[in-house]
């Protein structure tokens, strides 16, 4: 049974530059949460620190009750995906799946076929080396292997990033559910949002060392604390606006504010909140980008640029005016610069 | 530095300790081999021939009953290893094959004085003048030549006229050599330092260089170079083995007590840090003595016998006919003949 | 050690690792040692000896055939390794165990087969055509190795682009192969400062040659220190200028996964011309030193075959050998395991340093540790534990080489993942860190055993008395010029030696 991450207070600097500065961050008792932020961000730093192979300079790792944080890693019971898998290529799939097990453990082979069988995978594949598998194989058995040990935490960093799209999407899917299946309480490290929206119950955005915002991915993205957040969880669509109060006067038409606000700036909605509407404001299309099931408009209404996402059925021609509204509040407003 | 640095320097440092005193350990623990007072076992450095000096250990054995270790090295290698081992070495009787290897280890007041039985069955000139060492064979200093480049009235009729200019280019010399460097001990000794510098820098620059005897006598055989100097004993040796690489050459003996006539002793010694002194001497008595010189004129090593009354091998031309110099032995190669070799550049 | 050195790294330093690395390095201080205090004692008068022309002469001697032999080593050794890696050369096996076998003949039985045909090959040119012979396999068994872990696909990408295939060899090939090529271009390079045997019968002197020279000047001790200083400083100047040439790309990983075989250059014409050269190379550096061997075997009188004789001294020659190889791989392995996971001047240091005992003569570093073995340690003087220890300090950068490459090879996220596994350091290392690097050890080990084989001053000197092996036995032979009692010896050397060769063209052919 998996148990509850706390982080607290963390602090870490490279010499005189810190790269993490009081962290808080808590994964609830078998949920998953992903830690979102650009290269550069701190968030392999943290996750090191939690699987104990770097030192932070202040604060504490908990693991359900237990203080971990001046423990070596190997007596954490912390589970570690690295982005290469990296499987000890000297061993193979059974070899490496059992690597954490002790040794009585190791020999049992209906453990092996139902850790593979967890990870989606063949137990055909016991016997083979990782050389002869794909990179999403790879990744799978690098997940059973993290697995078998039953660990309380699983850390998994950037996990997918070295897979292409179609595996990708397999692989992830293929992973949250193994995490489901077991209920292991797991932190997600990635710089790609919809990943981390599309698996996490929960998503934290780190910048500079810092948590920005912590909450579910559905919060995260319609409700960010910042621009900067906005900008990194979803594309965003700026509105010149006359703000008076709850609404505020666009090019678009009005827009309802989350809060109170006077004066003028912009007002920041998602592109899927621009809807086709017989009485909406007159734009005309510039651009149109089809992506499969929807496609991605773009086009100007006086001097403001706009971008939009539709179902694929409702595209316009480029150079045909369409007419346009916002549709739900303004996920954020800011100030005249 | 952080907390967690310094513990790691602390455990590091520990486990170094522990790891130094496990090796110490260990090292005590190995030390019960060497010696039991009852039974001694003599250690033997051998700088000889190695048959030679194996013959003398398993001749010795046979009539006493002590064993005798034997370890075979250069004269150099052993010699320098005795001196870096000091008081604390291991051997109880050194035997080299030229005298300067025991002049260097007598320089460092390593040996105990000879028994005066033993001196007795050595003549003096083949003995250290400080009487801590003894000769146990001897080799004669000779002109080997290649018979087709150098006819007899060529030959030089001393050592000293090596450096005149019509030898320039035409022999080859093993300036590393112990038995060169005596040479040019004998050649400083005899006429002095200043004719003795001229004479070494005229050598310099006429002779070409060769690393070891055999080389030049080699060198020789084939023409390459027209004659050399060399020991006797390689060019017996080579005869008596088909004369592969001396059928066209022949030796010239200088005679005359030139310089070049040098005859080296290869000398014996007991260590003074031997604890088994009086084995020690025994050993060194029975190589000197009549028994252990008869095995040197048997054995295939062609060197001349030094002890009383006994001949060296009949191929040989006779010691006393060789009309060699008479050298101080404790003289040669001394630090100063080094400098002069170093100043000249041929070391 | 900076905060960014142990604990900005992450893990702490496993204090034993650590502790034998240390020791291991100062394992290689002794002999520097031993000459500083030679200088200490020399005082003034050492300017005397430094500053004279016959230094000079060595220097320009030593330097030139350094120079020399290490730039044909790596013309020849990369060379023949592209030829038969990458082309379509005919008989490759046979090339790949014909460029290797070289190193089963000792560089002085290859020295005596080569002047034994001629007195008058001596001089740089004689030196320089046996140490070339002797030590190209350095150069060639890494980079084969590095040729067929290249991917291909870079050399393809070339050809794609419009480089035909010498354009490409030069622009792709060649920069990825520099740091396997200059390690074994190093080791060439200290060999040389530090060989006697094989250039001591040719007449042509360099340090080393000349420090022996003091030495038997018996009053020449100091002279010999002051030329040791001079030999230290330019083995300092080698290590440098590997360090500056293969710069940071040495420890680089090369690539990774399943590997192609890539598609052979066609040579066309000059596929008879290439093998004609590599058959000449054979003859050269194999054909020569067998031929001279047999030939002594049958024309001389004093050929024989003291079988006891010769049972006994392969014996101990095999078992010094083994354990010396053995020893001295697991006194690299800390070594190798600071330089690759804990980089940093600290650790550059240690390793480097354990080259010194590599480039200096071995009467020199024997000569050192009897002065410190027989103070310290007087139970071990001339025990057979510490002739492995001069072996450990001698040899180290064979071991060296090979195990920092495949640990290189095998990613420091191995242990990290494997600890989240819950397996403990020692488990790591057991488990995953020595099988991933047995193969690097095993190269390692065999060049380390080829060389204790082959080892003469420091068997002589620290050995249990009465200890003979193959080279002394060879070497009293020869020097008594019994060339027909001595064959039997450097024979048995060559088949000794053998299978560690044919190891080595396993090793770079996996």
């Amino acid at each position: 049974m998996s148990d509850r991450l706390r982080v607290s207070g963390l602090s870490k600097a490279f010499g005189a530059v810190p790269v993490l500065t009081g962290i808080d961050l808590e994964v609830p008792a078998g949920g998953l949460t992903a830690l979102l932020g650009r290269s550069g961000s701190g968030k392999t730093t943290l996750l090191r620190i939690i699987a104990g192979f770097g030192r932070a300079d202040a604060g504490e790792v908990r693991v359900g009750d237990r203080d971990v944080t001046g423990m070596p890693s190997e007596r954490r019971r912390i589970g570690y995906v690295t982005q290469d898998g990296n499987l000890f290529p000297h061993l193979t799939v059974a070899g490496n799946v059992t690597f954490g097990l002790p040794w009585r453990a190791r020999r049992r082979r209906h453990r092996v076929e139902e850790l593979l069988e967890l990870v989606g995978l063949d137990p055909s594949y016991a016997g083979r080396l990782p050389h002869s598998l794909s990179g999403g194989e790879q990744q799978r058995v690098a997940l059973a292997r993290a697995l078998a040990p039953e660990p309380d935490i699983l850390l998994l960093d950037e996990p997918f990033s070295a897979l292409d799209a179609e595996l990708r999407s397999s692989t992830r899917r293929a992973v949250a559910a193994t995490l489901r299946a077991t209920r292991t309480t797991a932190l997600l490290v990635t710089h790609d949002q919809s990943e981390a929206m599309s698996l996490a119950d929960r998503v934290a955005v780190l910048r500079d060392g810092v948590v920005r915002q912590e909450g579910t991915a559905r919060d995260v993205y319609l409700h960010p604390v910042d621009l900067d957040v906005a900008g990194f969880v979803g594309e965003i669509v700026d509105l010149p606006a006359t703000f008076a109060g709850a609404t505020a006067a666009t090019p678009l038409g009005p827009v309802a504010l989350r809060e109170h606000a006077v004066g003028s700036g912009l007002a920041h909605v998602r592109p899927e909140q621009i809807e086709p509407a017989e009485d909406g404001t007159e734009a005309e299309v510039t651009d149109v980008e089809l992506h499969g099931g929807f496609g991605v408009v773009r086009a100007k209404c006086g001097p403001v640029q706009v971008t939009a996402r539709w179902p694929t059925h409702l595209l316009p021609q480029p150079g045909s005016v369409v007419r346009v509204r916002v549709r739900g509040a303004a996920v954020l407003a800011s100030g005249e610069v | 530095m952080t907390k967690g640095s310094i513990s790691a320097v602390r455990r590091l440092l520990a486990v170094t300790v522990a790891f130094t005193a496990a090796a110490a350990l260990a090292a005590c623990g190995s030390d019960a081999s060497s010696d039991s007072a009852g039974d001694p076992t003599l250690v033997l450095y051998n700088a000889q021939h190695e048959e030679v000096g194996q013959a003398w250990a398993d001749g010795f054995t046979a009539t006493t009953g002590i064993k005798v270790e034997v370890r075979n090295g250069s004269d150099f290698e052993l010699a320098n290893q005795i001196v870096a081992e000091g008081a604390a070495s291991p051997a109880d009787v050194f035997i080299t094959e030229n005298s300067p290897a025991m002049s260097l280890v007598s320089s460092k007041d390593l040996f105990s004085p000879v028994d005066a039985a033993t001196k007795g069955q050595v003549p003096a000139q083949y003995a250290s003048s400080k009487g801590d060492w003894v000769g146990v064979a001897a080799r004669a200093t000779v002109f080997v030549y290649n018979t087709d480049q150098v006819t007899e009235a060529q030959l030089p009729t001393s050592i000293l006229d090596l450096a005149k200019p019509e030898w320039k280019g035409r022999f080859g010399i093993s300036p590393s050599g112990a038995d060169f460097q005596a040479i040019v001990s004998a050649v400083y000794a005899l006429k002095g330092d200043a004719e003795g510098a001229a004479w070494l820098q005229g050598v310099k620059d006429n002779a070409k260089i060769y690393r070891g005897n055999s080389t030049i006598m080699k060198a020789a055989n084939s023409g390459e170079v027209p004659g050399g100097v060399i020991y006797h004993y390689y060019w017996y040796g080579d005869q008596a083995d088909g004369g592969a690489n001396s059928a066209k050459t022949k030796l010239a003996f200088l005679g005359n007590q030139d310089p070049g006539a040098f005859v080296s002793v290869s000398g014996g010694g007991v260590l003074k840090s031997s604890r088994h002194q009086a084995e020690a001497q025994q050993l060194l008595a029975y190589m000197t003595g009549a028994e252990g010189q008869k095995m040197l004129a048997d054995s295939k090593a062609l060197e001349y016998t030094v002890g009383n009354g006994v001949a060296a091998n009949p191929a040989l031309k006779p010691l006393a006919e060789l009309g060699a110099p008479t050298v101080d032995l404790n003289t040669l190669n001394g630090p100063k003949i080094v400098e002069e070799m170093q100043r000249v550049g041929l070391l | 050690m900076t905060e960014r050195g142990v604990a900005g790294a992450g893990l702490r330093l496993p204090p034993l690792r650590a502790a034998v690395a240390l020791a291991v390095a100062g394992l290689s201080v002794i002999p520097l040692w031993y000459v500083g205090s030679g200088l200490a004692t020399a005082g003034g008068g050492f300017v005397d000896l430094v500053w004279r022309p016959r230094v000079g002469e060595l220097l320009v001697n030593t330097v030139s055939l350094v120079v020399a032999v290490t730039a044909a080593c790596l013309v020849i050794g990369v060379g023949a390794a592209w030829l038969v890696e990458r082309t379509d050369l005919p008989l490759r096996p046979l090339w790949t165990v014909l460029n290797a076998a070289p190193l089963a003949i000792p560089a002085f039985v290859n020295s005596f087969g080569w002047s034994s045909l001629s007195p008058r090959f001596a001089g740089f040119g004689a030196a320089f055509l046996v140490t070339t012979l002797s030590y190209y396999p350095l150069v060639y068994l890494p980079a084969a190795a590095a040729l067929r872990d290249t991917d291909p696909a870079f050399d393809e990408a070339a050809r794609s682009l419009g480089c035909g295939p010498w354009r490409a060899f030069a622009r792709i090939t060649l920069p990825r192969l520099r740091p396997a090529a200059l390690g074994g271009g190093l080791l060439v390079g200290l060999h040389l400062l530090a060989e006697f045997g094989a250039i001591q019968s040719l007449r042509f002197d360099t340090f080393t040659t000349a420090i022996y020279d003091q030495y038997q000047a018996y009053f020449g001790g100091t002279g010999a220190t002051a030329l040791a200083s001079v030999l230290v400083l330019l083995c300092l100047v080698l290590l440098v200028a590997e360090l500056r040439l293969a710069g940071r790309a040495r420890l680089a990983r090369v690539g990774s996964g399943s590997r192609r075989r890539p598609v052979p250059h066609r040579l066309g014409r000059g596929r008879l011309l290439a093998a004609a050269a590599l058959l000449l190379l054979a003859v050269a550096a194999l054909g020569v030193p067998l031929g001279r061997i047999g030939y002594w075997l049958v024309v001389s009188t004093s050929t024989a075959f003291p079988a006891a004789e010769l049972a006994r001294a392969t014996a101990s020659t095999v078992v010094l050998g083994l354990v010396g190889a053995a020893a001295t791989t697991a006194a690299a392995l800390p070594v190798a395991w600071l330089v690759v996971r804990r980089p940093g001047w600290a650790s550059r240091l240690v390793e480097r340093g354990t080259y010194i005992g590599h480039a200096l003569p071995g009467i020199v570093v024997a000569l050192a540790l009897i002065t410190v073995g027989i103070r310290y340690v007087p139970a071990l003087y001339q025990s057979t534990t510490m002739l492995v220890v001069a072996y450990v300090t001698l040899f180290l950068p064979l071991a060296l080489v090979g195990l920092r490459s495949a640990l290189a090879q095998s990613p420091p996220e191995l242990d990290e993942v494997g600890r989240t596994l819950g397996v403990g350091p020692g488990g790591i290392l057991l488990r995953v860190t020595v099988p991933l690097v047995a193969r690097g050890a095993g190269a390692g080990a065999a060049l380390v055993f080829l060389a204790v084989v082959t080892e003469l001053t420091s068997t002589l000197l620290l050995a249990p008395t009465g200890t003979r092996t193959l080279a002394t036995q060879f070497w009293s032979e020869s020097t008594a010029i019994h060339y027909g009692a001595a064959a039997p010896y450097a024979l048995l050397m060559i088949l000794v030696s053998a299978p560690m060769a044919y190891l080595l063209t396993r090793e770079a052919r996996a």
